[in-house]
């Protein structure tokens, strides 16, 4: 086997390990909360040394960014194809639900724990969030040009429809104790909110 | 799949990237009009703007997250 296969190979097992490690911290961050889960804990649950951690991820705000960044690239990607393929508002939004739904233990603690975070991790999800209400923009100026909603500006549009789920997933203990918010009532507010900014004339 | 050195974001169409040129490592909205790349203030101040507009933030707030988010990125990247 030539150098250039066997480094390859090297690369591979640690690219593995490197998902590994995110896919573990995902359900660690989701059951511990994201400020208090150690990289202790992260390690042990993924059955590796804690050192393996520290050699992908120097800190534990560096690896809590990797998973913030790997949450928003899954649920934004979906999005993105969506948005650029004349879909209706309804149904972006639709996804949007459905993404978060996949990680909607993780995502209500970033709702929760938002202002706790470290500075770098807020700023990750701020950016996250930016990228999602683009690509709901996309939908909502196509709806508004041809007069199916309302005109309302972009951050409007996108602060009403996170601040309806963001009450009910931060108040989950309330609304939905032994399961998902968001299989619970995803379809009740979605109905809701495009009621809302349906035209009125 | 290629990311955006620039701004992160996804390319996956021609139509992604600077001049529809695939071989670009850098995005459509990252590129001037003559199809260069676009220099960090002009990018600082655009990805500002995109923050605001799409979220509403304060301008302060919508900067120091641009900022941060652009230290992360290949084009900006001044060492961990």
């Amino acid at each position: 086997m030539s150098k250039k296969q066997s480094k390859t190979q090297r690369q591979v097992q640690k690219d593995q390990t490197r998902k590994h490690l995110i896919e573990t911290a995902f359900e660690q961050f989701a059951q511990k909360g994201l400020t208090t889960t150690r990289t202790a804990d992260i390690a042990k649950a993924a059955k590796v040394s804690h050192g393996t951690v520290f050699a992908h991820f120097s800190t534990q705000e560096a690896l809590l960014n990797a998973v913030i960044e790997e949450f928003g690239a899954r649920v934004s990607l979906r999005l993105h194809e969506l948005a650029v393929r004349n879909n209706s508002l309804q149904d972006v939004l639709a996804a949007h639900l459905k993404g978060l739904a996949e990680f909607e233990a993780f995502y209500t603690r970033l709702v929760i724990e938002g202002r706790l975070l470290p500075e770098s991790a807020r700023n990750a999800f701020i950016i996250i969030q930016s990228a999602i209400s683009f690509h709901i923009s996309q939908a909502a100026e196509r709806e508004m040009q041809a007069g199916t909603i309302d005109p309302y500006p972009i951050h409007l549009i996108f602060n009403t429809w996170v601040g309806l789920i963001h009450y009910y997933l931060a108040n989950n203990d309330l609304f939905a104790p032994e399961g998902s918010v968001l299989e619970r009532y995803g379809q009740e507010l979605l109905d809701h909110y495009m009621r809302l900014i349906a035209s009125k004339v | 799949m290629k990311i955006c050195i620039a701004c992160g974001m996804p390319m996956k169409e021609p139509a992604d990237f600077a001049m529809g040129d695939t071989g670009k490592d850098y995005c459509v909205h990252c590129a001037r009009p003559d199809g260069t790349m676009q220099s960090y203030e002009e990018k600082l101040d655009s990805l500002t703007a995109f923050i605001i507009r799409t979220q509403g933030l304060d301008k302060l707030a919508a900067n120091a997250a641009a900022r941060n988010m652009m230290a992360r990125l290949p084009a900006w990247k001044v060492g961990d």
